[in-house]
């Protein structure tokens, strides 16, 4: 058995006047997400959070009422608990459209999601945008999210390529939460292992801070402490968007001397229940 | 010029050596196609001109040129680009014809370079569309870009024919349920499964007394897999690979 110990931190940064970013650790469900929001006059803040309320008051529904899961949408080639994040995201994108759609102040406003969701021994990790998710195992740092941007994108299709298109694209995203009436989330669904690290930020980090660095700081330092290193490395170097990081780490529950106090008592009361029956056959023999 | 939001646009004006042709006015949000065909929104009729050369879009408050691969490119104050910001000043050279993208004076303009380039906006799709068309050779990289790249198992023993991972997880093990189904003595009912991650199909061990083996080696977690990995378990023998 797992435990999440799990901890999460959002941050101004050093030039931006507000923060755009939300976030949700929510251990009871499992649930953790980060969204990046963008849109001039606080409507990005607004992007951002509505994202986040409205995936988290979905699966808070669907949690406490199996019944209000997806059923009849659903993508046979993915699991319940993987259907019911990819609900929650084209959900909370049309939540968003129409608030843009219908409030002269936030018209063309959007925000990035990246979601976390740890359910019965499988994670699924989905993300529109490019807020990434890492996966830590084994001293190793591996990306779950796909990022939605001009030059990742380009990159894939034509790696040689990739250096011709300018930095000015570095921020230019190929989809966004709340911009379309509909959105394609990348999604995927992995099994994991004690120990094991997961990471999600908003870009204000990545920017600044390379997996590598991710990958050293989370490994050395309980989640808390990582979270509260990360903002700072970024700050550090300049702070130039709003940082936001969660880190969670895979703890195994109920410690192995329990366990083996437990086998140990097993085998002996196994033990002793055969030498009683020996001493038994042996006093019947002996009659 | 203002759009419906107040904000006010900037002018191209099209000039063919001293002479001033005419003025096309910019509209947020929408994107502008020059070139010799008819069907574009400004039809410069010479040779030197492809048929759709140039497009310009609206991307938040700024305007990006891009050269549809155009025969003879285009040029922005004498140097070649292929996609560029415009700022206001700039002259687009298509051919022997000039365009001067300028706003007026008093307007508002977005920050220039340094100010858009930190700003994250999201992209017309077309936009997007044209520049990846422009790259003639798609390679595709990571599985999870549009799923070019089908992981396929192939029975080697226990079974017969394929069995191609549509889902994203799939099973493996005693189950009647598992995807594929495995028998054998000390098989877990989910023994293993497949995931599709962005860079590739990994294998994970999920439980059971015998663990699944890759290429002879018991997999305890996690591994990537490479093309025509031989994935064990039980009485079954599948191997892996890929195709487009």
């Amino acid at each position: 058995m797992y435990t999440i110990e799990s901890a999460g931190l959002s941050d101004t940064g050093k030039i931006r006047k507000d923060n755009e970013d939300t976030l949700l650790v929510d251990d009871d469900m499992g649930l953790y997400v980060v969204a990046d929001g963008m849109g001039g006059h606080r409507a990005g803040e607004v992007a951002s959070q509505l994202v986040v309320n409205s995936i988290r008051d979905y699966i808070q529904s669907c949690y406490k009422d199996k019944a209000a899961a997806p059923s009849g949408l659903a993508d046979h080639t993915l699991s319940p608990a993987a259907n019911l994040i990819l609900k929650g995201i084209i959900l909370s994108n049309e939540v968003v459209h129409e608030a843009a759609k219908n409030n002269d102040d936030y018209h063309g406003m959007g925000s990035t999601v990246a979601v976390l969701y740890i359910n019965d021994g499988t994670l699924v990790a989905a993300n529109v945008g490019d807020s990434p998710i890492f996966l830590i195992h084994k001293g190793q740092i591996d990306t779950l999210s796909v990022m939605h941007t001009v030059v990742a994108e380009h990159k894939a299709a034509n790696p040689e390529g990739a250096d011709q298109i300018g930095a000015e694209y570095n921020h230019v995203l190929t989809r966004a939460m709340g911009t379309e009436t509909t959105v394609e989330a990348n999604i995927c669904e992995v099994p994991f292992f004690i120990d094991d690290r997961l990471v999600i930020s908003s870009d204000g980090l990545t920017d600044l801070v390379s997996p590598a660095e991710i990958l050293a700081t989370v490994i050395g330092h309980p989640p808390k402490i990582a979270c509260q290193n990360l903002v700072k490395m970024a700050n550090d170097r300049g702070g130039t968007d709003n940082i936001t990081v969660i880190a969670l780490q895979v703890i195994k529950s109920g410690n192995r001397q329990t366990k083996l106090t437990n086998l140990l008592s097993r085998l002996s009361r196994i033990l002793r229940q055969s030498l009683a029956l020996k001493k038994d056959n042996g006093r019947r023999r002996g009659l | 010029m203002e759009d419906e939001e107040g904000y006010r646009m900037p002018i191209l004006t099209l000039k063919f050596k001293k002479n001033k042709i005419a003025d096309f006015p910019m509209q947020k949000g929408r994107s502008i196609t020059i070139g010799r065909r008819s069907n574009n929104d400004i039809v410069i009729e010479n040779l030197a001109v492809s048929g759709h050369h140039a497009k310009i879009d609206a991307i938040g408050d700024g305007f990006v040129l891009t050269d549809l691969q155009s025969k003879n490119g285009c040029f922005v104050n004498e140097q070649l680009v292929t996609s560029h910001w415009l700022k206001h000043g700039d002259v687009v050279n298509i051919g022997k014809h000039t365009l001067v993208f300028a706003y007026n004076d008093g307007e508002s303009r977005p920050e220039e370079a340094g100010g858009q380039a930190d700003q994250t906006i999201v992209m017309d799709t077309n936009l997007y569309r044209d520049m990846v068309n422009k790259n003639n050779t798609p390679t595709p990289a990571s599985p999870a870009e549009k799923s070019q790249v089908i992981g396929v198992l192939s029975y080697l023993a226990g079974g017969e024919g394929e069995v191609t991972l549509t889902k994203k997880l799939t099973k493996i093990g005693k189950d009647a349920a598992s995807d594929i189904v495995v028998s054998g003595i000390g098989v877990g009912q989910t023994a293993a499964t497949i995931s599709i991650r962005p860079n590739g199909f990994y294998l994970s061990h999920v439980g059971g007394f015998f663990k699944a083996r890759v290429n002879n080696e018991a997999i305890k977690d996690s591994i990537l897999l490479k093309e025509f990995d031989v994935i064990e378990l039980g009485s079954t023998k599948l191997q892996f690979f890929t195709k487009d």
